[in-house]
């Protein structure tokens, strides 16, 4: 009995996902606003580097502060190679994707074992450097002015700018789908349960035989690997590429995405991104009270929501079937 | 490598060490008793300059540069306590604080910062220097304003050690830095020391602030670069140490000017972070640290 | 007959979710001194962080003087006159012997009278005297507890509470600090002892208490004669063996 109750309560969210699969697709054929696409576009970008934020964040516990430079550096790379090298776009993505996870290994070797406080500063130092690198290199970074006029996508003579940057949304749908799908069956799998079983109980897992130091590197490595290729799309999405994502404005956008849909909760930090994309834009017109406000946000969900609001909006619809049926059991955290 | 640039160095790493020590003494002191970072210290620095200005520059108060710092410093202090309560006591028995004042401390500072530009808008200020003049000193003419500097760190960091080793409540704030729950079982009140060692650190932090604002500018991210610099210091210097942080301070002000002399202004921040990188693998409790 | 300064009325208390004191009751009278006892991670130590407010009751109540204490935090408790010496590190080990007096004197009640504790620890310890502006980690071990319960001394409480002071030293030292508690004694104040030293405890108080799987399975008020000593062993022993028996006189690991 439990267990088809348990079966039923999945019906609706496999039903949402499909419907907004549908939806996603067919969008831009029944959308007018260019406004709209675009953000759409952007959200969908933002919510693959959120929901990757969250497999070393709310899943393996660790506060990678270097994440975006993951990004930034995917969309560096790619750029560099187009515009100096013209190298092919598709290969410039790969390339994006690469560069992230060397930088990850990278970043992590150092911090292998060691507290998840130090993890963060030396996540952090190593984002401050990677921006003065940067910033330093200016003959092919474009220095503190950003990388510019980076050539769009295209597929033989077929620009992805062509018919209000259609490519350029499916290419971001594909990209949302193949990282979503991929971080659920990493989150799904025994290597998702052996950094959950190290982020909750790390003495017992280690005497257990769970290797921290190889999961924290392939966490890290794993994490990289969309998010790189994300930020080479959407370099080349732009056509700009700026330091600005190394500072901190940008982080505290993304990590309230994480925040707001809930840590370690993998549709909550599509969700997080989905709204905060919608309000940041509109807060952008009021220049630095955007960021007066979002910091409030921040501080808000994680006075009074500090699960984040997917968990809560889960607690809402549970709770409106308990009329009907008997409450079943909680969903494993993490799920 | 001549006399010269050597003095100049040796005066540079001097008048910096001072500075750093200035702004490090305050972030070591959270870390070493509440155990989390303060991402927010910069902009305790950025609005402690842009309080000082409004008391004495002309075009605001104009009361002077001596009453702006005294009331910024104030001010700092209550803000610094008021920041704690919200920002890091609600998560203080939390296994994961540090983690959870990452954030909050990160979402402080946008705040602060983008705060002080709504208030004082974007353009650059300056704080009017507190003596004109300069001195023969090391062979070499120096501003008076960059001797104030450079005996203002020890004489601010005597008086806090004089707090912290002859006052109960100085000795309060080590013991619950050096074992939090005997300090509650001697019926110390632990949350409220968690508060005045914050905004204690944040008043430090408007003094770095006020210092920074006379001899650099005030722009609302004047404090992003110090913090940095604060951190590499206090990663340094090593937890729970305040002299090892000053000792700290000292050294890399050193080692930031040889560099600055020799690698040039591009290699020197790669250098510091280097040193950060590698202080945080090999030693993590720094040079002096006690854990 | 009076009422009692301490008492704790049936009590339930426990880490997390796992429990471990299930509905102990105890009374202390002025001028009592009550010893605890029994198998490592029973309860006892969980008790007295109960009273001194480390931890906070699941049920039951905490009274002090007629007084609800329980849920108070620790240093509301201190001020009441509550004193912790706690078992293990106890000590802030880069502050001298004197600073570390000077914090067991933290409570406003304490303060006042700091000279005259600081007096009275001295002449207790005369070592510690010796030692006044040594770092704490430097001392030897015997030192450190020493001062530890000096700095208990320090906070001038009504209610002293001990556990396991002696633990770990060697026979020497822990005679030593046998007689230092000796003294405490007879002045008087209330104490409540933890120890796994039975012959200590019979020596020292008046009412011994087995500690026994989070309740209290026994108590025996008792003269300190031969004959009650021998048979308050065995019936230790005896009541071991009704209830558990591969417990043994020195604690079962759990």
């Amino acid at each position: 009995m439990a267990y088809k109750l348990a079966a039923w309560m999945r019906m609706p969210r496999v039903l949402v996902v499909i419907v907004g699969i549908v939806l996603l697709i067919v969008f831009p054929l029944i959308n007018t606003s260019e406004y709209l696409q675009h953000l759409v576009i952007v959200a969908l970008l933002y919510a693959v580097l959120a929901c990757n934020w969250d497999l070393t964040l709310g899943y393996a516990g660790v506060f990678n502060w270097a994440h975006i430079a993951f990004f930034a550096l995917g969309a560096y790379a790619a750029g560099i190679l187009a515009k100096s090298f013209g190298v092919s776009p598709w290969l410039c993505i790969l390339a994006g994707a690469a560069v992230a996870v060397v930088a990850s290994v990278l970043v992590c070797l150092p911090v292998l074992r060691v507290k998840g406080l130090y993890v963060a500063l030396v996540t952090f130092a190593f984002g401050e450097l990677c921006l003065h690198i940067v910033v330093s290199f200016s003959q092919y970074t474009g220095g503190s002015q950003g990388l510019v006029l980076i050539p769009p996508i295209t597929i033989g003579s077929y620009s992805f700018m062509q018919n209000q940057d259609l490519g350029y949304y499916y290419l971001a749908v594909a990209l949302f789908l193949a990282s979503t799908v991929f971080l659920a069956l990493v989150i799904r799998s025994h290597f998702g349960l052996s950094i959950m079983a190290l982020r909750d109980y790390e003495d017992y897992a280690i005497s257990r035989g769970v290797p921290l130091a190889r999961q924290r590197l392939l966490t890290f490595m794993l994490s990289a690997i969309f998010t790189g290729a994300t930020g080479a799309v959407y370099g080349f999405y732009l056509g700009v590429v700026s330091p600005e994502l190394f500072g901190f404005g940008y982080t505290a956008t993304l990590i309230s995405m994480v925040l707001l849909g809930g840590i370690s909760t993998l549709y909550g930090s599509v969700l997080g991104a989905f709204v905060l994309t919608f309000v940041s834009e509109f807060l952008v017109s009021l220049g630095p009270w955007r960021y007066v406000i979002v910091s409030s946000i921040i501080v808000g969900v994680l006075l009074f929501y500090p699960e984040g609001v997917y968990p809560g909006l889960q607690k809402l619809f549970r709770r409106l079937r308990v009329h009907a049926q008997p409450k079943p059991e909680d969903t494993v955290k993490g799920t | 490598m001549t006399v010269q640039s050597l003095e100049a160095i040796l005066l540079t790493g001097l008048v910096l060490g001072s500075l750093y020590a200035l702004i490090s003494t305050g972030l070591s002191m959270v870390w070493g008793t509440l155990r989390i970072f303060n991402f927010a210290y910069g902009s305790f620095m950025t609005v402690g300059a842009y309080v000082a200005w409004t008391i004495a520059d002309k075009s605001a108060l104009g009361a002077g540069i001596w009453l702006g710092v005294v009331i910024a410093i104030a001010v700092l202090i209550a803000l610094g306590m008021l920041s704690e309560r919200i920002l890091i006591a609600p998560f203080i028995k939390r296994r994961d604080v540090a983690l959870i004042a990452i954030i909050t401390t990160l979402a402080a500072s946008l705040f602060f910062e983008n705060g002080a530009q709504i208030l004082w808008g974007p353009r650059l200020k300056q704080l009017p220097a507190m003596v004109q003049g300069n001195v023969r000193f090391l062979g070499t003419m120096v501003d008076l304003q960059d001797v104030i500097v450079m005996i203002s760190a020890p004489i601010v960091l005597g008086l806090v050690a004089l707090f912290l080793y002859r006052t109960r409540l100085g000795r309060a704030i080590r013991a619950v830095e050096q074992n939090r729950d005997s300090a509650l079982l001697a019926g110390v009140n632990v949350p409220l020391i968690y508060s005045l060692t914050f905004g204690f650190s944040a008043g430090l932090a408007s003094v770095a602030g006020v210092i920074l604002g006379i001899t650099r500018f005030i722009t609302p991210t004047m404090g992003d670069a110090p913090l940095l610099e604060a951190f590499i210091v206090v990663i340094l210097g090593g937890l729970g140490s305040l002299g090892g942080t000053m000792v700290a301070a000292y050294i890399i002000a050193l080692i930031e000017a040889t560099c600055m002399t020799f690698l040039g202004l591009y290699w020197t921040p790669v250098v510091l972070f280097a040193i950060m990188i590698l202080t945080l693998v090999f030693k993590p409790t720094g040079l002096f640290g006690k854990e | 007959m009076a009422p009692p300064l301490l008492e704790v009325k049936d009590l339930h208390v426990g880490y997390g979710e796992v429990q471990v004191l299930r509905g102990v009751s105890i009374d202390l009278q002025d001028k009592e001194r009550i010893g605890l006892f029994g198998p490592n991670g029973h309860g006892k130590t969980t008790l007295l962080k109960t009273i001194s407010g480390l931890l906070r009751p699941w049920k039951g109540e905490i009274r002090f003087a007629g007084k609800v204490i329980s849920g108070k935090s620790p240093r509301e408790l201190v001020e009441v006159g509550i004193i912790q010496v706690p078992q293990g590190n106890t000590l802030f080990p880069r502050m001298s012997v004197m600073e570390n007096l000077l914090i067991g004197a933290y409570a406003d009640r304490a303060w006042k009278k700091r000279r005259q504790g600081l007096e009275r620890v001295f002449e207790l310890f005369p070592r510690l005297a010796e030692r006044k502006s040594q770092l704490c980690r430097t001392l030897s071990g015997g030192e450190r507890q020493m001062l530890a319960m000096g700095v208990g001394l320090m906070g001038h409480g009504q209610v002293l509470m001990l556990d396991e002071p002696t633990l770990g030293l060697a026979p020497k030292i822990k005679d030593e600090l046998r007689e230092a508690i000796q003294q405490i004694a007879a002045t008087g104040v209330p104490m409540i002892l933890v120890e796994q030293d039975l012959e200590f405890l019979l020596a020292l108080t008046d009412r011994l208490l087995l500690v026994q799987e989070g309740r209290i399975v026994l108590e025996k008020t008792h003269a300190s004669s031969e004959i009650e000593h021998a048979r308050i062993l065995e019936m230790y022993f005896g009541g071991l063996d009704q209830a558990e028996p591969d417990l043994a006189l020195g604690g079962k690991i759990t």
